[in-house]
């Protein structure tokens, strides 16, 4: 049995990972209930965000900066993705659209090894994220404590979109019922686009949160996308509030098994995942929907 | 020149032929009953009119400005509006904001009180989820979510399906009313007596041909006019 | 597209071709960039490909989890070898096989029942789960992030005398002899029932489940068929580099085997060889060039999504497509003349010269219980949220009869329809066929107990021959719910066949028999469509709106064979067409707002007020009393 602060240390970890999965789920499922796109590219996307802040912390020195520019490259590259390519596929089998997702995907990875190499990078913590911090009986890295700070607040504006904008209440109203939501004079396609985007700079910016804490490499996305279609399915397809909860359950999860067992906390994410499907498929906060 | 003229369309369902050379015309501030049996294709007219469904061959015109092809959302732009047969209220949003949804694109939107005056009873309710909304209820919100864009023309897919006869009565009021106001509307109705009760003009539909073409008047005073084209086997 | 379609049933050009290339290979292939050893690796992923094929080509079941069973396979035998357990390789591979269909059998168990994105993302996830399983918790067995080294390669023979299969040529004519035994059975798997359910299974699930056949099974079979494919590649594996990695298991792997399988064609069965020859080419030979050494994979990824955009079919589904269109083109064409022919001069030729036809089938129907009453609906409901669209139905078919629903839009009759078959469950009340009860049992195996549909709007395999659609529904009949026979050829079964043939007779299709059902012209389809329901010999035929979209002669000749299929078999109809309907029904269910409105004969329900009154929505009232 671990010892008090010990578990605790563990669940601000599992509040770490998971407000950064339920940041990066929220960008995937936004995505796929209203586009209807499983986009496979979302793992590679998370790696391109690191690599964003990566280089333009170099040319800015400033971490707020880099993430700034680093937002609009990712909003860039979203927008390009849809017209050049996803806008294609709308019409497609669901297969289709996971195979051109994970073929970007492998060309965005390749991009990536072809500029920086295959080893890993290191992305400096920032001045104002150094050092621990207090925090009554246990001592917890301070930017750490601020990516939780920082994600939450990024999760409520992504709400704000969401249920306060006109264009929120597009994407809420497609998700349940395109063809309506075309009969009442809305071009979707223009939504879908800036979905498509908005989606892309979510996990980009995940990314690029993330980097200072682990290892920048080409390949890092790919567990957290394995990580995220769990945390969907466990939330529910399509579903904001699933993937935020979703995305919670699944860090405490992870964090909390390694409290006890460090080798068995993935495993029991998934298993977790398995045992959901039998008893309850549509997930926590899923009906069936269009997918 | 007609508000709406539908000229010679073929639509398909899938691969079943459904309208064949369909034409009918739709005049500025008149009320059109489409009646006819299951299946005669009278749903199939409205969406093909929307855009949901493109028309194989022939040439739908709004102020003899061709629309077939259009998106429905363009379609929607232009001021033809679908009240569909299953309603299609968005369940996860609310009342207001299927209001609001539906106005997003509307030049001369009306507003929310004009809408609540028409029906009062979407009003007590502005604050509830779409799926928490009753039948009648929901028909008067998909209603009002095309009053509220100020259609020029509104199709209504069997408005009155499956409400209880009060409501029936309610919402027949309200739609002579609009009649009255001097809004064009395409009604397709199984209630033929409601639907007779504020529609100028019918074209009766059989197998998706135009099979009877008059007025409202004319079929009230022969109802074995209707028979052939509605009526259980004679 | 399929290979079962471009060569016979039993020809076997495919396999010598095979063969006759494997031999070709290590003599000519070395001069253009194949070393052995590359050789023998695209064996090995040309071996989990045949596996993944059939799961993906055939069943379109896209797994991204086929590294688990590759990597189980593996693991398992190389550590049963290693540890001293088993001293035969060959007993250490059958094991790590069979462990990786067990592990199938529970994957495919929770995956196969979702469907597209959801099945997906489940193989995808389970594979990461059996990644961090082999990486940590079992790190002991399997060596962790080190693998297992020092798997012994197998021996021919016994004692003394056997013999060592080395690296290189041995190797390769090890993989090779595999890797051929695969195909082969990989072949009769495709042209086996069990195949042809398969196919059907991507072209209409939904379908597939309404003829009687136990979809989930044979979807289960697909994904274990895969597993063990895969896990016989993954023990090979290990062997071949006498070391087993653990990326074997990595998302990595699962993700070549996919783009291999586009690359080279899905549905072709080679396909997955050789887009894996072209990937490890290209690996090998791209990183030879300077400048080029990192940016094989680009290359790669680039020209993956070139092929997902426009060239759907991979490279020998290319090849297979041309050769096919080519010998067929004529064939084609001639049945879209027909076609033409028949759609501009819609039903004339049909209605004339009309005898009553046999209707007695080869198969015969599912035993049932002697009783006067067919089909009983005992007060059965359905309610959606606050909506009923079906409350409190009962009604009695007799055996022997045409009985009609009829009811204006909204009444519920469809899913009343739809509860008599079990495609919807009823909130309340139950079915009943010859006294015993079908509701609770779930589509597929209501159609076994002699209950089948024609759809309102058709439900057909676009892209099966007329024959095939047939089959898939005789099968059923013939093998009920499910039987694996992998080794059989779909075409083998003399019952099925006959049956096909009579059924084609009746509707007069037979000189349609080889054209596929997109090709055929509208009346046809909706003949395929009563056929397909009929080749299951049902006690029951439900007609859903069979005349919908046809002309008045298609439907006098519809009519007329809705008679001679009532002479063998109970007839419950659906239909708007109330002209029809009093031609045909002895009695008639009236439903009105979900309710019953009214029940007799078809006399009783012409001269019934309520009836007239519902129909016509008080028109009435405006008359003068």
């Amino acid at each position: 049995m671990p010892s008090w602060p010990a578990l605790a240390s563990q669940a601000f970890n599992g509040l770490a990972l998971g407000s950064l999965l339920a940041l990066v789920s929220s960008g995937l499922t936004i995505i796929l209930g209203t586009l209807g796109v499983l986009n496979f590219a979302h793992g590679a996307l998370f790696a391109v965000g690191a690599y964003a802040a990566f280089v333009m912390l170099q040319y800015t020195q400033s971490f707020l900066l880099a993430i700034a520019v680093g937002c609009g490259f990712m909003l860039v590259l979203g927008f390009l993705l849809e017209r050049l390519i996803i806008r294609f596929f709308y019409g497609r089998p669901h297969e289709d659209q996971i195979l051109v997702t994970y073929g970007i995907g492998i060309v965005l990875v390749e991009c990536v090894r072809a500029v920086f190499g295959g080893n890993a990078q290191r992305v400096p913590t920032p001045s104002w994220g150094q050092g621990a911090t207090q925090l009554g009986f246990l001592i917890y890295p301070t930017y750490r404590l601020q990516l939780i700070a920082i994600i939450a607040t990024l999760l409520v504006g992504l709400y704000l979109v969401l249920y306060r904008t006109s264009m929120g209440l597009v994407v809420r109203a497609g998700i349940e019922n395109p063809g309506m939501v075309g009969i009442l004079g809305i071009n979707l396609r223009r939504t879908f686009l800036l979905v498509f985007a908005i989606g892309v700079v979510a996990v980009g910016l995940a990314g690029m949160l993330y980097a200072p804490v682990v290892a920048v490499t080409p390949d890092m996305g790919a567990n957290f996308m394995a990580q995220s279609f769990v945390v969907i399915v466990l939330g529910g397809l399509g579903s904001f509030p699933g993937a935020v909860v979703g995305g919670l359950i699944a860090g405490e999860i992870v964090s909390l098994t390694s409290a006890f067992n460090s080798s068995y906390s993935e495993v029991m994410l998934y298993a977790l995942m398995a045992l959901l499907l039998v008893l309850r498929p549509q997930g926590l906060f899923g009906s069936e929907g269009r997918v | 020149m007609s508000l709406l003229e539908v000229d010679r369309i073929n639509t398909l369902y899938g691969d079943s032929h459904v309208l064949f050379d369909l034409s009918i015309r739709v005049e500025e501030g008149e009320v059109v009953a489409l009646l006819g049996r299951n299946g005669a294709g009278k749903t199939t007219t409205l969406r093909s009119i929307m855009g949901v469904l493109a028309p194989r061959s022939g040439e739908i015109r709004l102020d003899g400005k061709p629309i077939s092809g259009l998106a429905p959302s363009a379609i929607a732009r232009l001021g033809v509006q679908l009240v569909p047969e299953e309603r299609a209220i968005f369940g996860g949003l609310t009342v207001e904001e299927n209001l609001r949804i539906a106005a997003l694109t509307a030049p001369n939107a009306w507003s929310f009180e004009r809408i609540y005056a028409v029906f009062p009873r979407l009003k007590e309710r502005r604050k509830s989820l779409g799926r928490t909304l009753s039948g009648g209820e929901q028909q008067m919100l998909s209603i009002a979510r095309a009053l509220i864009r100020d259609a020029r023309i509104i199709l209504l897919d069997e408005p009155f399906e499956g409400l209880a006869p009060l409501i029936v009565r309610d919402l027949v009021n309200v739609a002579a009313g609009l009649a009255r106001e001097g809004r064009t509307m395409i009604v397709v109705e199984q209630n033929v007596a409601a639907a007779l009760s504020f529609a100028t003009r019918v074209y009766g539909l059989n197998n998706g041909h135009v099979v009877f073409e008059g007025s409202s008047a004319e079929l009230t005073a022969n109802p074995e006019l209707a028979r052939d084209f509605l009526g259980v086997g004679v | 597209m399929s290979i079962a379609r471009s060569g016979g049933l039993r020809s076997h050009t495919p396999e010598l071709a095979i063969l006759l290339t494997l031999i070709a290979a290590p003599v000519v292939l070395p001069h253009l960039g194949f070393s052995i050893d590359l050789l023998t690796r695209v064996l090995n992923w040309g071996l989990i490909g045949l596996g993944f094929d059939i799961l993906f080509g055939l069943a379109g079941l896209l797994s991204f989890g086929q590294a688990a069973f590759y990597g189980a396979g593996g693991f398992v035998t190389a550590y049963l070898l290693v540890s001293g357990t088993l001293t035969s390789v060959w007993l250490a591979l059958a094991a790590g096989t069979i462990s990786a269909g067990a592990f199938g059998l529970i994957v495919g168990w929770l995956a196969v029942r979702r469907i597209g994105i959801y099945f997906t993302m489940i193989t995808l996830a389970f594979g990461q789960m059996a990644y961090f399983i082999e990486n940590s918790p079992l790190s002991h067995y399997t060596g962790g992030e080190n693998g297992i080294p020092g798997v012994p390669v197998p021996m021919l023979g016994f004692g003394e005398h056997a013999i060592r299969v080395g690296a290189g040529l041995p190797m390769y004519v090890l993989f090779a002899v595999i890797f051929f035994g695969g195909y082969v059975l990989a072949r009769r798997i495709v042209c086996s029932p069990v195949g042809a359910i398969l196919l059907a299974i991507k072209e209409n699930t939904a379908r597939v489940a309404m003829l009687g056949h136990n979809v989930p099974a044979y979807k289960l079979t697909a994904f274990v068929i895969a597993a063990l494919y895969a896990g016989l590649a993954g023990g090979l594996l290990g062997s071949f580099q006498s070391y087993m990695p653990p990326d074997a298991f990595a998302l990595e792997t699962s993700g070549q085997l996919v783009v291999q399988t586009i690359v080279g064609g899905a549905n072709t069965l080679i396909g997955p060889l050789v887009g894996a020859a072209v990937w490890l080419w290209l690996r090998d030979n791209l990183q030879l060039i300077p400048g080029l050494s990192t940016l094989w994979k680009l290359v790669l990824g680039i020209a993956f999504i070139v092929l997902v955009v426009a060239l759907r079919r991979g490279i020998c589904g290319e090849i297979i497509h041309w050769w096919t269109e080519r010998r067929t083109l004529s064939a084609r064409q001639a049945a879209e003349a027909v076609t033409e022919t028949i759609e501009a001069g819609r039903g004339a030729m049909e209605a004339s010269s009309r005898k009553q036809r046999d209707t007695t089938l080869p198969l015969p129907s599912p035993a049932t219980a002697d009783s006067d009453i067919a089909l009983e609906a005992c007060a059965l409901a359905r309610h959606y949220g606050g909506l009923k669209a079906v409350d409190g139905v009962s009604f009695k078919v007799r055996a022997g009869t045409i009985h009609a629903v009829i009811g204006p839009n909204g009444a519920g009759k469809s899913t009343l329809f739809k509860m008599l078959l079990d495609e919807v469950s009823p909130t309340s009340g139950h079915v009943l066929l010859f006294g015993s009860q079908v509701t609770g049992h779930g589509v597929s195996r209501t159609a076994q107990f002699g209950i089948a549909k024609s759809n309102q709007l058709n439900q057909l395999f676009p892209n099966l021959s007329v024959r095939k659609n047939l089959r898939i529904a005789a099968l059923a009949r013939c093998r009920g719910p499910l039987r694996i026979d992998l080794l059989r050829t779909a075409d083998s079964l003399v019952e099925v066949e006959a049956q096909i043939d009579a059924i084609m007779a009746l509707l007069n299709l037979a000189r349609r028999a080889d054209t596929p059902a997109h090709i055929l012209a509208y009346g046809e389809k909706r003949r395929l469509e009563i056929g397909m329901a009929l080749a299951t010999s049902p006690k029951v035929l439900l007609l859903d709106e069979p005349l919908a979209g046809m002309s008045p002669s298609e439907r006098a000749a519809t009519c007329a064979l809705i008679r001679d299929i009532a002479r063998t078999c109970t007839i419950v109809i659906v239909e708007h067409d109330l002209d029809a309907i009093f031609g045909l029904a002895e009695r008639i269910t009236v439903l009105y707002e979900g309710r019953l409105l009214a029940d007799g004969t078809a006399d009783e329900i012409r001269s019934n007020q309520q009836v007239q009154d519902a129909y016509l929505g008080g028109l009435h009232a405006h008359e003068p009393a």
